[in-house]
Parts: structure tokens; C-alpha cells; sequence
């Protein structure tokens, strides 16, 4: 330890000098105030008494004084008694890091912060005073001492030479000041991908390997974001706010608020060409159910509804899933009106497409559509719209109040009006958006949202709204004239990134008259705009979510608004990153790509990540604190975790040879998307392959299909029955199967030939359907008694209780003969033989059928759920075998536990 | 942490020395003047007379201190003296609260069971009764406050022509038995939920609070 210097030094300084003078600061101010709010004030004898009589006047009011008295004296002690002003930051703030930093605290508590700073003498940090400590700090700080003068300097000379200038030819200037020059149109190119926009110099530097988000600079000061590295998808992706936000987000989504995400980094294609081409593409790509081409899809055709689903691609005569995606038609113009039936007549209409789909399979897709679009006789086109086209995403009650908040209609007059903004303007009172038709559309255009902006609460209470919202979302009139979409239109996605500057903006609001709204100009681009609502699930109950695509230099004028509106249920939307992503979806009961989708590349991809990810925070642990996969005891003498215990090892599950994360350095998704298509192929393809829920329910119900590939794996959503909470890389193993003896065969010497170190109980299978909780079901409850009879091997039979009025004696007597009754075995039984800690054991590697992807507590479920995914082949063989009911039972282990919990699953 | 465990005390000083029962060379000044004037006055005001002379809480605390040292000898008093405090005195209502430290609050008891007289110079004769333990001075406070409504609302009947029942009663604030019963109850409750953090001897306690 350091000599008395250094303790010395380490305590706070005297508070300052001026501060002590006046003697109003430290403990010299605060301890009289706390002891005058602590004395009860009190009254001599004499207030009691009548000139010395006793009365009763008097002594009433001796009491109603002493009552006084005392309460005053607790109001003023919890007063004194206050907390600091840290102690009152609102709860989503984080408190431990730099809660010392009045900057940090709300505006209304800063000054109190300061006040009380002083007074206790925290120590606190100067930004300016602080000297930098490390090497790189003081690099960093002389060069920026050096680039002030430099700019100083440049500044100067610049003035001197306007200076200059200025006198020699001052009308020179000025008429070179007239000239305008047009801002470019960014260029598109076909079949291939585009280079991101311009940046600013500025911050040119930072996007070398990634892409910001129009809203970066505004996340970056409220949310976590991908480190600046190790950027996903080749963006800088929000990852969640700085807030405490996991039940927040929670009760916003649902229950009450709205959550909003930034999702430009969504990717969206576009796909041009004749109708016939198009539709030949888009069964390519596994759309290949009729009713999308036929009289069903006519809306979807004709882009009135949406269409989103899982885009796969044929390889070697297999099918290979891509990833989901959002598919929207543009509107045919309506002079040259073609039905659909009609796409045979020798004018070939052409036909314009949206393709959104998530980042981590975009180049997957746009590969392969880029590959069937050069197979088309009449070629068609595929663009790469990710900057053009920018997102927004809400989910929660308040979403279609917030939307109609801000976005209003361009043309409000009648007869120029929009039909879609006309039933977008009547969605007010909606409070789910998947109340609407399913997967529809709109799709209009919206003035800047900065003219009114501060935005201001949406008037909900207006009387007769009821029926005329019933009204449009029974007949949900969209299709009257319907006109091609402004979004599709590069001209007015160019045009509406020409918004006028914040200063033009302020300007003219300072010109308006007070409480005018303020006029459109020319100079006041329609921003085109499209809105659709989706539903997680097919139910229908679940809160949807709202999204919507404007052109990329939109998005941030529109979230400014959006962060700012006032909600009529109170507060602000809250914003969300990938992580709210993930908790709103698995609350909602949906897989969420990539992460739940291991058989498809991104999925596979996003695993590997995972997989290295949980190997750091793994090696970083000290011995004794990291579970030792080798050693653990799963029972019955079996030991080490089945796989990888840091993955979720489909490799394991279907004997493959681990190669994934061999081959994933050239497929770091940080380099995928930004260089060219062709060295995408080279990613590994995903051995086992995703089938959907129709497939595995048709694989299910008719006997003639074949079984699936036996590497084919489903999704399921798991709900633990019992109690425990399965997290990531959980195993999930089936029930086993009963021994085939004892009953049919009857002869005692053909023994289960069970492995010599695995000597599993023969009613395994028994032990855990006793694990389920009773019902009123009297069948079973006749039925486990029984089973429970044969259960010799476990060591615990209780003896009988002793009643509650047993006398001492006769407790004595039965305790005396509970001890003698009770056979110990000797030797005892190694542990965990029989079962562990009192819960069966978990079944061998053979019934091992999936993995969890994705698993917590589940706030809207109040009970351990879980995401994951099994074989589909042993599904389908358990399924089969037993009732659907006993086949949907599965148990759930956690990687590196020995106890494994029974879970029902469900193929989502 | 280091948390310093207290105990607070509700004590009432209730005079023995009533008109009836008293002499009238015992009696202070109030008795005199009553006697001269021969005024019947209500058992009410009779028990819970305000304490005349200045006492103050050093004094009472210096008689306490005293009191302890001739029952426990050093050793209890150098225990007691740790925290030994008054948090309030109104001799207008004759009620006080001591702040004693937990391990220790029944020395201070015993001694306040065994004084017998107002520590002032010529004091009277009175009892000390401990109303009420707390570890929390809310809790104490909150007490007081109920007693002195139920004192107020004895002496609103008492105004209205009512005779209090009995001198018990009125000793006890209480309008009837049922007060009487859960005041003396809540005194014996506290004191066993006390000996449950305690883990002391639940039997002394139980008797000192009977006594």
C-alpha cells in the first residue's frame, strides 16, 4: 500500500474557499437545517392550563397543537430528508455511468444538481481542464490544436482575398451568383449495385466500410450502435437505446405508445419488365402459389395490397430459402387500362415492382434475380434501390395516431385530393394496424413534415367518427383510380429529396402570421409516400405494425416529427433498435430473420457471428466461472454437453462436418454487401435446409408426400409448460420413446439393449408426462398413480406424515419407526443416477431434435417461451407415432445445465 | 454497513397525586388551587395534567441516567449513555420520546417503571408510562397523534355533558374498554415483534410490559 501520501491525496478537497466563507455550504449549511426540521416543536405547562386551573378548553387545545405539532414535524423531517437530485432522474435513465455529470440529468434538476454538487464537493470533471492522460488522446489533442490554427489562418486568407476581390470587381461576382447549378440526379444503375450516396466530407471518413442511416447522427446521441468496426450488414444499425427500455418497449408495443425503428437499412429492389417476365421471375423465386396469380392476387397485382413471404431459390433441384420479403406492384397508369388477362395482347404491358427485404440476404436475392432477369427473352431490369428508398417502422396503439399526426396530405383540396390520403385521413380512432384488411396499402404524398412541426396532438374525440371508420375498412376504397405510385417515380423521389433548408423553413415561419399554418410553396416538394400495416401473426390479435417508405433524404425530416409527437395517451414514441426488434417479435410469437431462420444463408451466417461472439465472452471468463462443457454431468452417468455447448449445433444434429466457421472468414457480412455481386457466391451454402409451416402441415396430414429431406429443419415456438426459462442454444429433445418390452414380448431376458453407461430409467417417458401439470383429466390421474408404482428406482419414498395432533409420544414412536423403515442403500447410489436433483433425466442424443434460437421470460406470456427450430424429418416421425398431443411435447435443456424442462412446441 | 439500531419510546407522564388520593401536603400547586376552590373537575383532565415546573429534557434525561446507574450499576448506564436522547418534551401534554438504543431500551424502561417523581426540584409524584416501542420515530409520532384524537374526542364528550365512565378511562384517554383494551395491547404487540429482531428473552419482556 502506499505511504500516507497517498490516502492523503485520494480524499476530497476542502470545498472552496468563497463557498466556505459564506458559510452556507457543505455540512456547516445542511446539519442545522436538518436538525430545525427535525425538533417537534412543543408547548409549555402553562398552555394547558387556565390562570393554573386545569380546563378543558385548554386542553384541547394542548392536543390539537401537540397533533399539529408532530405532523408538521414528520412533512418537514421527509422534506429535509429529501433525496438528492440524482435520486430523481427519471426511471429509464441509466444511473451508474457519469451520474455524477449534471449534463447528463434533466434540464429541470440541473440546477439543483449544481447547487448540491458544490455543497457535498463531489469531485467533478472539467472537459476543457482536463489534461489528456494517454498517448493517443494527446496526439489527438495537439493535432487539433494544430488544425484551429490552420483554419484560423485559412479563414483569414480566404477574407483577405474577398477582400480583394471585392474591390476590383464587385459586379463580377454578383452576376456569378445568379447562376444556379441543377443538383445532379443520382445515378441508377441497371442490373447491378449502387455505390451509396455522396456523403459529407465530414463524416466521409467514418462510412468507408458502412453506410449511416439518415437518422445517425440523432441515434448516435440516444441509442447504441454497432461499433464502428463492426458494422452489420454493412450498416450502423441502432442496437438499442442508452434508456433502460426492455419493459417500456414492452408496454409500448402493446398495451400502450408506440415503439418507431429507423428501418432503412431495409433493403428495397426494384423490378421492371413485361408482366409475363415478372410473373416468371417471381414464381423463380418461389411464388408459386396460384392463388397469387390468379383471381386472389388481382389486388395484389393491380399494388392495392402487399405480399409478404419467404423468397427462395432452386439449387440442384432442391429448393433453398432466401429470406422474407415485401413484394409490391406498382398501379398500372390508367390510360392505357389492361386487365391482367390481357398480358398476352402483343403490348406487352410493362410492369414495375418493389421487392423489400432484409440486408443480411439482400445480395443473396439480388443475385439471383439479377440471374433470372438475364434469362427473359424480353429482358427485364432489376435496380438497386437501398439509398433511394428509406423506412420507417411502428408498432403499438398509438402507430396510426402518430402517422395521422404527421403526415399530412399534399393536395388537401377536394378535387385534387388522393383517394389513398383521403382514407388514410379517415383512419383516425384505428388503435391496431392489423384491424385494417389484411396487407394493404396506401400510398400517397405528404408535405414536409417540418412546416408543422412542432407536430401537434391529433383531435381523436371529434364525434361521429365510429361509422364512417367501420365504413372504410369494410369496403377499404382504394382501387378507385387507382394511379402508379409516386415512389416508383425516380423524378419525384429526386424531386422530393430537394427539401428546402431548415433556415428557408424557419424563415417563412417567422413571416407567418402567429398561429397561421404555414403556406405550401413552389419551392415545397410532395414527398411521395407509401404505408402498409402488417400482422404478426394470422390471428390477428396482436398489436401490427405500421410501415413506412419514403424517399432516403425523407426519413429524417419525418422522424424528427415522429419522436416529437405528443401522444394522446401521454408521452413520445419511443424509439427501438435490433434488439427491440427481436423482443417484439419473439413476444408476438415470430421468428425473426435472420436470427431464427438457421437454414437459410443469412440465418447461417448470423449464427456463425453468434457462435464467435458467445466464444469471446466465453474465453474472457475465468476457469472457474465458465461451464465446463466436458465435465457436464447430464445423468446417468453420461457426461459433456451434446455438441457445441456454444452453439446452436445443427451441425451436430445432423452429423455434418463442422465447417462453418472455416468458412466464414470470407463471408464476413461487413464486406458482402459492399463489393461486387459475384463474390457473394462463394458464401457456404446451408447443408440442412428451412421448410415452411404449410409444407410441414401438408407433410403432416398426407400420407402419399414423401418425408422431408432428412436436413430440413421447421420453426417452432416453444412454451414451457412447468416453470424455467429456456435461453439461446438450448437443446430440445423429443420425448423418449418406451422401451419396446415387458407387455408384448414378455420375455424377461430380452432386455432393452440399452448402452452399458446410459442405463436410462425404462419409464423415463412416464417421469416426464408426470411432469405435467394436472388438469381435471381423471383418466390420467388413474392412469400415474399407477406408473408412479413401478418407479423403484427412485430413492425417495416418504414416509407417512405425522398428523398435526400427534401427540409426542406418538411422534417419537413414528419417527422411531420411519427411520427404522427407510432402506438406505449401501453403497448409495452414485448421484444423479436416477434422476437429477429430483427432475428425470434428460433423454440421450438420439432424441435430440433442435435447437433454441431464440428463448427468455416472455412478459406477455408471464412464463418461459422460447423460438427455435427442430428436425422437420423427426417432427414429422414423433408426430406420427404418438397422439398430436403427447408428439407436440418436447424437453428443453439449457446448454451447460443437467435439468431440462418440458415445453410444448408449435411450428410457426 | 454499520447501521445504528434504535428504539423509540412514547412516554406519558400520568399523576398519582390526584386531588382524591393524595395529601395535601404532596400535592403541587394545581392540587391547592383545586382544593381551594373545591371545583369538581373530570378524571379526564385529573389523569393527564400538564407537567408544571420547567422540566427540561436534560433533566430528564440526568434523572433516567440516574436511575439506571442505581439499578444496573456502571455497566448499565455506561450502556444506556451511548444513545440516550429525547426527541420531544411537551410538558403541555406531559408526553416525551426517547431514542435508546435498541439492545438496551428495556434498562431505560425498567428505570422509567422504577421513578416515581417529576425530576424538578419539589416534583410531584407521577408514573411514567411507556405507551409505546418503536423502531422507527413515524411510527412513534403516529401514535401520539392517534392518542391525542382519542384524548380530543374524550374531552368533546366530556364538553357535551357526558360523564367519562370510570377513572381507568380516563387514564387511558380511552372513551371505553375497547381503546383500553387495544392500547394496552399494541404496547404488548410491539414489544414481542421487537424480541422477534431481537432473538432476545421474550419472557422478561413480556413482564415488564405487564408491569
Amino acid at each position: 500500500m502506499s505511504s500516507g501520501k497517498g490516502p492523503e491525496s485520494r480524499k476530497r478537497k476542502e470545498p472552496p474557499a468563497a463557498a466556505a466563507n459564506t458559510k452556507k455550504s457543505g455540512q456547516n449549511f445542511k446539519r442545522p437545517k436538518r436538525v430545525d426540521a427535525r425538533t417537534i416543536r412543543a408547548q409549555p405547562a402553562d398552555a394547558a392550563l387556565e390562570d393554573g386551573k386545569l380546563d378543558l378548553q385548554k386542553f384541547l387545545n394542548a392536543r390539537e397543537f401537540e397533533i399539529k405539532a408532530i405532523e408538521d414535524s414528520m412533512r418537514k423531517c421527509k422534506a429535509a430528508n429529501s433525496t438528492r437530485t440524482f435520486q430523481q432522474v427519471p426511471r429509464a435513465m441509466r444511473r451508474r455511468t457519469a451520474s455524477h455529470n449534471v449534463k447528463r440529468i434533466p434540464k429541470r434538476l440541473r440546477e439543483r444538481a449544481k447547487r448540491e454538487q458544490v455543497a457535498d464537493n463531489t469531485p467533478t470533471v472539467d472537459a476543457k481542464k482536463r489534461r489528456p492522460r494517454t498517448t493517443r488522446a494527446r496526439i489527438r489533442a495537439e493535432n487539433a490544436k494544430r488544425l484551429h490554427v490552420l483554419a484560423n489562418k485559412k479563414r483569414k486568407r480566404q477574407k483577405e482575398k474577398e477582400l480583394a476581390s471585392g474591390a476590383t470587381e464587385g459586379s463580377n461576382s454578383a452576376l456569378e451568383m445568379k447562376i444556379q447549378t441543377r443538383q445532379p440526379r443520382p445515378k441508377i444503375l441497371r442490373n447491378s449495385l449502387n455505390a451509396p450516396p455522396q456523403r459529407k466530407s465530414k463524416f466521409r471518413k467514418r462510412q468507408i466500410n458502412k453506410t449511416w442511416l439518415p437518422t445517425h447522427l440523432w441515434h448516435a446521441k440516444r441509442a447504441r450502435l454497432t461499433e464502428p468496426a463492426k458494422p452489420l450488414w454493412s450498416f450502423a444499425i441502432p442496437l438499442t437505446s442508452t434508456e433502460k427500455c426492455y419493459r417500456p418497449t414492452h408496454r409500448a408495443s402493446g398495451q400502450k405508445g408506440v415503439v418507431a425503428w429507423d428501418m432503412s437499412y431495409m433493403s428495397t429492389m426494384g423490378l421492371y419488365g413485361t408482366a409475363v417476365g415478372v410473373e416468371r421471375v417471381l414464381r423463380a423465386l418461389g411464388l408459386t402459389q396460384e392463388g397469387l396469380w390468379g383471381n386472389r392476387g388481382q389486388k395484389w397485382r393491380s399494388g392495392s395490397r402487399t405480399w409478404t413471404g419467404i423468397l427462395s431459390k432452386q439449387r440442384k433441384g432442391s429448393v433453398q430459402d432466401i429470406g422474407p420479403a415485401t413484394i409490391i406492384w406498382n398501379p398500372e397508369p390508367p390510360k392505357e387500362d389492361v386487365d391482367m388477362e390481357g398480358s398476352d395482347s402483343p403490348r406487352q404491358p410493362r410492369r414495375e415492382l418493389l421487392i423489400r427485404t432484409h440486408p443480411s440476404c439482400f445480395l443473396e436475392l439480388f443475385n439471383e434475380l439479377v440471374k433470372l432477369v438475364k434469362m427473359q427473352s424480353p429482358q427485364l431490369q432489376v435496380e438497386d434501390l437501398r439509398y433511394e428508398i428509406g423506412s420507417v417502422e411502428l408498432t403499438g396503439p398509438g402507430s396510426t395516431e402518430t402517422l395521422l399526426g404527421i403526415l399530412e396530405p399534399f393536395y388537401d383540396k377536394a378535387d385534387t385530393k388522393e383517394c389513398h390520403a383521403r382514407v388514410f385521413k379517415s383512419l383516425v380512432g384505428v388503435i391496431n394496424p392489423s384491424s385494417l384488411p389484411k396487407n394493404s396499402l396506401l400510398a400517397f404524398s405528404v408535405r414536409d413534415p417540418r412546416l408543422a412541426y412542432p407536430p401537434r396532438r391529433l383531435n381523436t374525440s371529434t364525434a361521429s367518427r365510429g361509422i364512417p371508420l367501420i365504413e372504410t375498412l369494410t369496403k377499404w376504397p382504394i382501387e378507385e383510380g387507382l394511379k402508379p405510385f409516386g415512389l416508383f417515380n425516380r423524378d419525384s423521389r429526386f424531386k422530393a429529396s430537394q427539401l428546402p433548408t431548415q433556415k428557408m423553413i424557419n424563415k417563412r415561419k417567422g413571416t407567418a402570421l402567429p398561429g397561421q399554418p404555414v403556406r405550401i410553396t413552389d419551392a415545397d416538394p410532395p414527398i411521395p409516400v407509401m404505408l402498409f400495416s402488417s400482422r404478426p401473426t394470422a390471428d390477428g390479435h396482436a398489436q401490427g405494425t405500421w410501415t413506412l417508405l419514403a424517399p432516403w433524404n425523407c426519413i429524417l425530416p419525418i422522424w424528427y416529427s415522429l419522436m416529437h409527437y405528443p401522444l394522446s395517451t401521454g408521452g413520445n414514441p419511443r424509439i427501438g433498435g435490433l434488439d427491440e426488434v427481436r423482443q417484439v417479435a419473439f413476444e408476438q410469437g415470430v421468428a425473426w430473420f435472420p436470427g431464427d431462420f438457421p437454414g437459410t444463408e443469412a440465418g447461417l451466417n448470423w449464427e456463425v457471428e453468434e457462435r464467435k461472439k458467445r466464444k469471446r465472452e466465453w474465453d474472457k471468463r475465468p476457469k472457474s466461472k465458465k461451464v465446463d462443457w466436458k465435465s457436464l454431468d447430464l445423468g446417468a452417468g453420461r457426461k459433456g454437453e451434446l455438441g457445441d455447448g456454444l452453439a446452436c449445433d445443427f451441425e451436430f444434429l445432423f452429423g455434418l462436418p463442422k465447417t462453418a466457421p472455416a468458412v466464414d472468414p470470407s463471408q464476413h457480412p461487413t464486406s458482402s454487401a459492399s463489393q461486387d455481386p459475384e463474390q457473394g457466391n462463394a458464401s457456404p451454402m446451408p447443408v440442412f435446409r428451412q421448410i415452411s409451416k404449410s409444407l410441414f402441415n401438408s407433410l403432416l396430414t398426407s400420407p402419399s408426400l414423401e418425408k422431408p429431406a432428412a436436413q430440413s429443419v421447421i420453426t417452432v415456438q416453444l412454451s414451457l409448460v412447468t416453470r424455467g426459462v429456456a435461453n439461446t442454444c438450448a437443446r430440445i429433445y423429443r420425448l423418449p420413446s418406451r422401451p419396446p418390452t415387458s407387455s408384448q414380448t414378455e420375455v424377461p431376458s430380452t432386455v432393452p439393449p440399452l448402452p452399458d453407461d446410459s442405463s436410462l430409467p425404462a419409464d423415463l417417458r412416464d417421469q416426464w408426462l408426470r411432469q405435467l401439470p394436472l388438469k381435471s383429466s381423471a383418466s390420467r390421474k388413474n392412469k400415474l398413480p399407477a406408473a408412479g408404482g413401478q418407479d423403484k428406482g427412485a430413492p425417495s419414498q416418504k414416509p407417512p406424515r405425522i398428523p398435526a395432533d400427534a401427540s409426542m409420544e406418538t411422534r417419537k414412536a413414528l419417527v422411531a419407526k420411519s427411520l427404522l423403515s427407510t432402506k438406505l442403500e449401501y453403497p448409495p447410489p452414485p448421484a444423479n443416477q436416477f434422476n437429477v436433483g429430483g427432475y428425470p433425466l434428460c433423454p440421450n442424443e438420439e432424441d435430440l431434435i433442435g435447437f433454441v434460437t431464440t428463448g427468455s421470460f416472455c412478459l406477455s406470456e408471464g412464463k418461459g417461451m422460447a423460438v427455435g427450430s427442430i428436425s422437420a424429418a423427426k417432427a414429422i416421425d414423433t408426430l406420427k407415432s404418438v397422439d398430436a398431443k403427447e408428439g407436440r411435447l418436447c424437453i428443453v435443456r439449457n446448454a451447460g445445465e443437467s435439468v431440462g424442462w418440458l415445453a410444448r412446441w408449435e411450428a410457426i | 454497513m454499520v447501521r445504528l439500531k434504535d428504539r423509540y419510546l412514547l412516554v406519558n407522564i400520568v399523576y398519582s397525586d390526584t386531588p382524591g388520593a393524595a395529601t395535601k401536603k404532596q400535592t403541587g400547586k394545581v392540587g391547592q388551587q383545586q382544593q381551594q376552590q373545591q371545583e369538581p373537575v373530570s378524571d379526564l383532565l385529573l389523569f393527564n395534567q400538564p407537567t408544571i415546573g420547567d422540566l427540561t429534557s436534560q433533566m430528564l434525561l440526568k434523572a433516567i441516567r440516574s436511575q439506571v446507574n442505581s439499578l444496573f450499576g456502571d455497566c448499565g448506564s455506561g450502556a444506556v449513555d451511548r444513545r440516550l436522547q429525547v426527541k420531544y418534551l411537551s410538558p403541555a401534554t406531559s408526553t416525551f420520546i426517547l431514542l435508546v438504543s435498541r439492545a438496551y431500551y428495556r434498562l431505560v424502561w425498567a428505570a422509567l417503571s422504577f421513578m416515581d417523581s417529576v425530576p424538578t426540584r419539589n416534583g410531584r409524584r407521577c408514573i411514567y408510562r411507556v405507551v409505546r416501542v418503536s423502531g422507527t420515530i413515524r411510527k412513534v409520532e403516529e401514535d401520539a397523534i392517534r392518542r391525542a384524537r382519542l384524548l380530543i374526542l374524550a374531552a368533546k364528550r366530556e364538553m357535551a355533558g357526558e360523564q367519562a365512565g370510570t377513572a381507568l378511562d380516563a387514564l387511558f384517554g380511552g372513551s371505553g374498554g375497547k381503546d383500553v383494551a387495544r392500547s394496552l395491547t399494541n404496547v404488548v404487540d410491539q414489544d414481542v415483534n421487537d424480541d422477534d429482531d431481537d432473538n432476545g428473552s421474550t419472557a422478561e419482556d413480556a413482564e415488564m410490559s405487564d408491569g
